[in-house]
């Protein structure tokens, strides 16, 4: 009938914010500042390997050469795969236009499903987290979902990491205290792996830096992108910064001033070893100049991040995004609207690894009603971002001239075979208004919540081998702890 | 003629230029200083501060107006003998150790200094060493200690720790404030108060030096 000559007639749901010029003098802007301000390392070792490798380095004040830079985008590692910790299936394919979304790290708080009491984050609310992103389909791997206080402080992301690899099998990213942590959760996550080797080969785990913006790479941050790049685990280093607040306010200087921290980061993951996986993380968003919050619900957020999976596409290099969270302290109308704003948004972007599901009250509150909420709007997300396709089949005139004017359609193979295709909600309400009050009335966090006590009391997630699971507890248990600032 | 009502708007505009003009004009024509700073300067200065909290003016107005104000004392500064100053209180402010996050704690120290008080701001990665040190030297009304991380909150006890030791505690006030703060965690490790964020801040060290 017609012949379809190139990608436009196929492709369906696009979105970009910048063009591949615009994309570009971003990324030179960012080399220039990168020259012309540098950022500070407060780390010797990584002020070491960065002079050795040719940058300007005064006092802790690094200048990156452009040419560096831009050998280490050529020499970052751009197929970065995450597995299952159980089997080491290779299931999370972090580049290209593939977009995965979890939880988000780190905050204090948490609230609890059956009390809905806020209270700070424990060893049991951790596991509790995990499970429910175990459970649910379209939630691809875990972070933490908060920082386990019921232990000693100094050693809490050896109890989070247990937590997580006894409640999950996806593939999960761990946020550690220092260096100190990351090295004991590597050789747990070794353990889980069977061996370094297995380890890098199949990676399960996916470490997590962050510098402090504007332009300070604290010591804790470069030592952990250090020890990533030896170990040639995947390792996500994601600037927070603020409109206004720790960088311009404009968006265009927002971006310039993520990407000098982030470029900045993978120069020094490169130059410690040549071909380490990196992936450029972002949270860049608006300091609310009203409340002074660093905000997780502003349209700005979605809109910045989306520019950066532009850029990310445009340098090729995969990326960390954000999506899924509010600034809300509850779980209501505000927390589903922006929710689903930045999931849809980011979905249709492309960013590959997506985090901070879950988050509430500006990123300091967990709760799982929302992540099950964001499972569902993700399954919706997905269903936008597949498109339509338009050929013989689905242009469907021979269907259309077959129950001609009049006719009934459901009754048509045609119908059963293609009704797959749309999406089936689990939690969204479609029933009738007397069916709705019969079974309660209830609202979707209602349901939700339901749902994830449900889970918490009945999901089992792929048990650890017993053996594995001691050996664990092990370093768990002979941790020790370093207290910030004082090991220098 | 100038007159303090002017100079208020002009603070209230954040118009430093402008502020400065009128603070002069007011100072030639034998306004008294005192009468400037608290009718003018911090009368305009007040009125930013209740539109702020509600949700009139945002943080860079605020800042600019501080600015403008500050521009303004400066100028009548001279005149007035050191002790009859206006400042409500010494805030002495940093974040603790461990820790290089503080633009949290800078909003504190700008908008505190926008309500009135004199502000020590000390930056980052500060010992409970530094911190006793500087109380000693400084003598402030308030301790402000800021943190951004669950583990270098730590440290917060340990300065307020040592502060006991130096028999220090009864001569200032401390507060604390971060992302992983609460108010049992204020009470816990024994400060004397704990605010949610920069506005209530400026409440808050108001409220303990009442």
């Amino acid at each position: 009938m017609t012949t379809r000559s190139n990608y436009k007639a196929y492709a369906s749901t696009m979105m970009n914010v910048f063009s591949p010029a615009q994309c570009q003098e971003l990324v030179y802007a960012a080399e220039e500042a990168m020259w012309r301000t540098g950022t500070d390392f407060h780390d010797k070792e990584s002020l070491e390997i960065l002079k050795k490798a040719g940058c300007w380095v005064d006092g802790k004040r690094v200048r990156i050469p452009a040419h560096i830079t831009e050998r280490a985008l050529q020499t970052c590692q751009k197929h970065i795969v995450l597995c299952n910790s159980r089997t080491g299936a290779r299931e999370l394919f972090v580049e290209g236009n593939n977009a995965y979304f979890g939880s988000g790290p780190c905050t204090p708080f948490t609230r609890n499903p059956f009390t809905n009491e806020r209270h700070r984050a424990t060893r049991q609310s951790v596991g509790w987290a995990t499970k429910v992103l175990d459970a649910l389909p379209n939630i691809d791997y875990a972070m933490s979902l908060g920082i386990v206080q019921d232990v000693p402080l100094l050693i809490s992301d050896r109890h989070e990491f247990e937590q997580q690899i006894l409640n999950t099998d996806k593939p999960i990213i761990t946020v550690c205290v220092d260096q100190w942590g990351q090295e004991d959760c590597i050789k747990m996550a070794e353990i889980v792996a069977g061996g370094e080797e297995e380890l890098r080969r199949n990676p399960f785990i996916c470490l997590y830096a962050e510098p402090i913006s504007p332009g300070v790479h604290c010591r804790e941050a470069a030592q952990k992108l250090v020890m990533g790049a030896k170990k040639g685990l995947p390792t996500i280093y994601t600037p927070c910064i603020m409109a206004g607040g720790t960088a311009p306010a404009t968006m265009a200087g927002v971006m310039v001033q993520g990407l000098c921290e982030s470029l900045s980061g993978l120069v020094l993951s490169q130059c410690t070893r040549e071909g380490a996986p990196f992936i450029m993380g972002g949270v860049y968003t608006i300091l609310d100049m009203g409340s002074t919050i660093f905000s997780y619900g502003a349209p700005e957020l979605h809109l910045l991040l989306a520019g950066l999976a532009d850029v990310a596409h445009y340098l090729n290099i995969p990326m960390f995004g954000t999506a899924g969270c509010t600034d809300s302290c509850i779980i209501d109308e505000q927390a589903g609207i922006e929710a689903a704003l930045s999931i849809a948004m980011t979905n249709m972007s492309g960013a590959n690894l997506n985090h901070d599901t879950g988050y509430s009250e500006y990123g300091t509150t967990s709760n799982l009603d929302l992540v099950v909420i964001a499972d569902e709007i993700l399954g919706m997300a997905r269903r936008l971002t597949k498109g339509i396709k338009v050929d013989e089949e689905t242009l469907a005139l021979d269907v259309i001239e077959k129950v001609g004017p009049g006719g009934r359609f459901g009754e048509e193979e045609h119908t059963k075979k293609h009704m797959e295709e749309n999406y089936v909600p689990r939690l969204i309400n479609r029933a009738a208004r007397e069916i709705f009050e019969k079974a309660g009335g209830k609202t979707l966090t209602q349901v939700a919540n339901e749902k994830v006590r449900d889970i918490i009391n009945y999901h089992e997630p792929a048990p650890l081998p017993k053996d594995v699971a001691a050996k664990i507890r092990e370093i768990v248990e002979n941790a020790v702890g370093h207290m910030p600032g004082e090991d220098e | 003629m100038a007159s303090f009502e002017d100079l208020s708007k002009q603070v209230i505009t954040g118009n430093q230029v402008k502020v400065k003009e009128v603070t002069q004009a007011l100072i030639d024509e034998g306004s008294a200083p005192l009468d400037i700073i608290n009718l003018g300067l911090i009368a305009g200065m007040n009125i930013v501060g209740s539109r702020f909290k509600n949700g009139e003016m945002f943080v860079p107005e605020v800042l600019m107006a501080a600015k403008s104000m500050s521009a303004g004392i400066e100028i009548v500064k001279p005149l007035i003998a050191d002790k009859d100053m206006p400042s409500i209180g010494k805030v002495l402010l940093g974040t603790v150790k461990g820790d290089l996050h503080d633009i949290g704690k800078n909003l504190v120290g700008m908008m505190l200094e926008s309500g009135g008080f004199t502000v020590i701001n000390m930056g980052i990665d500060i010992s409970p060493e530094q911190f006793i040190k500087a109380v000693k030297e400084h003598n402030p009304d308030i301790l402000a200690m800021s943190a951004l991380l669950t583990t270098t909150m730590l440290h917060m006890k340990d300065t307020i720790e040592l502060l006991k030791e130096e028999g220090l505690h009864n001569k200032v006030k401390v507060i604390v404030g971060g992302a992983p703060i609460s108010q049992d965690f204020a009470d816990e490790v024994g400060a004397d108060g704990f605010a949610p964020d920069a506005a209530s801040a400026v409440d808050l060290c108001k409220k303990l030096l009442s």
